[in-house]
């Protein structure tokens, strides 16, 4: 399948919030095609689309700045927010705390471990986002280079890479440290975790369905291409997580291509 | 074609003026080598383009010449107005995006000569000495503040400010469990300009990059938190965790984050180059965050667990939550590595592409002076030398990694026409590859046709 439709798909599988912020690819693909279409090089229309291409691929980045940038914020307040969260409830219902109780103190601890794998779910999904948008970029550069023989490509990916929203360290570590807090407040219950489900439909338009949703695509994505080059990715293997095969989405199902 | 050429120049040079010449020479090779960039075409259909670009020139050189510091609200306000008087060219064009206001491309053109730009920035900021000053108060940040054309004469203040440290992030969570107090950790910042360009992209982005995403920047933030959206454009900041941290505790100086004022905490924190708007804004989402813990990231969003329904907080279903909980972990934690294995790969493979691009370039200039004409060789050979290279490149990227697939070791088409007339003799490659594999391709074709895997 075509970048494009992967594409689609993971913005229709995205969170709310977030349909219009991805790359918008097929404009750019038809102005690539506009350009392409209309030589001589220096016919009006042809310098015009390209004048457009490169301010929509500005544009473009600037909005993917903007909210990574806003996102990234977003986190950083909510991870402090979610430790106060925590601290509060082992101090007032833990062992050591002023009211020791159990019952609901497995209650809060509860609704906190949600939070945080969803606060975990989320800053992936941001990671992801970055990713697929500058993989659209990569293509849609290699596209133009193609199709008109120019040079955009390499100095504009230089210029990209180093934009704040491909520099996804700072929300990598975030979700570093979350994984092992989450280690940390999560009880060890050994015995159910043989225990599987043999399909698992996946609902909603929650974080877990993103991020499953982002894991299929960007398998699909890399599975295998016509136009493979040294600038293309090796394809994604996910066979050695049992799990993830027997994971469904609901409407439309989508059966698990494995590689 | 050739007539609008001179015009490319002309405002760049204008704009960047007052850079020093390693960067106006960089500039000016990137001109010439990206003839089909932007080039402001100036007939009457096109008039409009040129205008934005005459627009975003006279919009550089306005900033340039304010030495204000980068919290001076006049020249956003130039830029501002400037930028929103100029019509937009895409409205003439079908199938553009208007989904944002029309200002986001009126913005978007002064950006778009940026593109130009941003590596001298790189270069520039590179080679400034970098002094390790501390800050005042308890708290030691740098700000990283974006500002587009007016930060353009104040690097040096900005390396200056920045702070050479590498303090790990990964402090507050264990020490809370650990039941230590958070406050006695020192916040850090953990900026740093290296000084050669190659190493640690990460740290220099936040440095650098702020550039491109200033000018567009408020005015391209269309979420509900950017308040105060009739004020003059604000420089988008990067908020990082130290610096949440200093804030949290400026804020907690004062009272909380109800009775804290952002002229309060802008002085408490007493960071360079923080301004007031962003301050306000970061408390707005730390109000919201604080008072609805659960719908700060977007209220809009449901969060349902994998499971059809959980009726009531017994034991067994506790149990079944959790469960549930560690999937969405395994899975989330999956997609996480992979994103990064992904994301190193395409570093790994830009550098290569680089490093390709390089070397034909020596090597055009090396072949230049051996030989003369003999355009025949030309076609064939170049495109053969390149697939050769490229093939090569490839056997070096799959071996590094770890879902290699055997098959794509052999396939390549990628823009051997980028070539023509740039190498003349295959030859005079090998020696200089010696180890690479260059034998393995030597019988492709130079232009493989589309195959499916």
């Amino acid at each position: 399948m075509k970048f494009g439709k992967r594409l689609q798909q993971q913005i229709e599988e995205t969170l709310p919030g977030w349909r219009d912020k991805f790359l918008s690819y097929k404009r750019l693909k038809k102005l690539v095609n506009l350009i392409s279409s209309s030589p001589p090089p220096s016919h009006r229309h042809c310098v015009e689309a390209e004048a457009d291409f490169v301010y929509l691929l500005n544009h473009e980045i600037d909005k993917f700045n903007a909210f990574f940038m806003e996102k990234e914020e977003d986190f950083i307040i909510k991870r402090k927010e979610l430790q106060q969260r925590l601290q509060r409830v082992i101090d007032t219902w833990g062992p050591n705390g002023a009211r020791p109780s159990e019952t609901n103190c497995k209650e809060d601890m509860a609704e906190i471990r949600k939070d945080i794998v969803n606060f975990h779910g989320e800053m992936v999904l941001l990671v992801n986002y970055s990713n697929i948008n500058y993989t659209g970029l990569a293509k849609i550069l290699k596209k133009y280079d193609k199709r008109t023989g120019g040079l955009l490509r390499l100095l504009f990916i230089q210029k990209v890479l180093k934009q704040p929203f491909f520099t996804t360290e700072v929300v990598s570590k975030l979700i570093k440290e979350c994984e092992s807090t989450i280690a940390q407040v999560f009880p060890v219950d050994e015995k159910e975790i043989g225990r599987r489900e043999p399909t698992i439909r996946v609902t909603g338009e929650g974080v877990f369905r993103n991020t499953v949703a982002a894991l299929l695509t960007m398998q699909e994505i890399r599975s295998g291409s016509s136009t493979r080059s040294q600038f293309s990715l090796p394809p994604l293997d996910l066979t050695d997580s049992e799990f993830i095969r027997t994971l469904q989405m609901n409407s439309p199902p989508i059966p698990i291509p494995i590689l | 074609m050739s007539s609008s050429l001179p015009v490319l120049p002309t405002p760049l040079e204008d704009t960047f003026s007052k850079l020093p010449n390693s960067q106006q020479v960089y500039m000016e090779q990137e001109l010439r080598t990206r003839p089909l960039a932007p080039a402001p075409h100036i007939p009457a259909n096109s008039g409009v383009v040129g205008h934005i670009f005459s627009s975003s020139s006279g919009l550089s050189s306005d900033l340039q010449y304010s030495s204000a510091s980068p919290h001076e609200k006049l020249p956003r306000t130039t830029s501002f107005i400037s930028q929103s008087s100029t019509p937009i060219p895409q409205t003439s064009h079908s199938g553009l995006p208007q989904s944002s206001t029309s200002s986001h491309y009126t913005k978007e053109s002064s950006s778009s000569w940026c593109p130009e730009s941003l590596p001298g920035y790189v270069d520039f900021a590179a080679n400034t000495p970098v002094q390790n000053s501390q800050m005042e108060g308890s708290s030691c940040s740098g700000a990283i503040v974006s500002e587009e054309f007016s930060k353009r004469n104040d690097w040096h203040e900005w390396a200056d400010q920045l702070i050479t440290d590498d303090d790990p992030l990964g402090s507050s969570w264990n020490e809370i469990l650990a039941d230590t107090s958070m406050t006695e950790m020192e916040p850090k910042m953990s900026y740093q300009v290296p000084k050669t360009p190659t190493s640690m992209p990460a740290h220099r982005t936040q440095v650098h990059q702020q550039l491109p995403a200033s000018s567009t920047e408020i005015r391209t933030v269309v979420t509900p938190s950017a308040s105060a959206n009739n004020a003059p454009a604000k420089p988008r900041m990067r908020w990082t965790p130290e610096l949440h941290e200093a804030f949290v505790e400026a804020v907690n100086q004062l009272g909380g984050s109800e009775r804290a004022t952002p002229k309060g905490v802008l002085k408490l924190m007493k960071v360079e180059g923080l301004t007031i708007y962003h301050v306000k804004s970061h408390l707005q989402k730390y109000r919201t965050a604080r008072y609805r813990p659960d719908s700060s990231e977007g209220s809009s969003e449901k969060r349902l667990t994998p499971l059809e329904e959980i009726s009531s907080l017994d034991l067994k279903t506790g149990i079944e939550i959790t469960e549930a909980l560690r999937l969405q972990m395994e899975v989330q934690k999956r997609l996480h590595e992979q994103l990064e294995i992904q994301r190193n790969l395409q570093l790994r493979i830009e550098e290569q592409g680089k490093y390709l691009q390089m070397m034909f370039e020596k090597q055009k200039s090396g072949i230049d002076m051996l030989k003369g004409s003999s355009s025949n060789q030309e076609n064939s050979s170049t495109s053969l030398a390149k697939s050769e290279l490229e093939g090569t490149q490839v056997d070096h990227d799959k071996k590094g990694s770890d879902t290699a697939n055997a098959n794509s070791t052999n396939e390549e088409s990628s823009q051997p026409k980028e070539l023509d007339g740039k190498q003349k003799a295959p030859e005079t490659e090998a020696p200089e590859n010696a180890e690479l594999n260059v034998s393995e391709l030597s019988s492709q074709p130079s232009k493989r046709p589309r195959t499916e895997e």
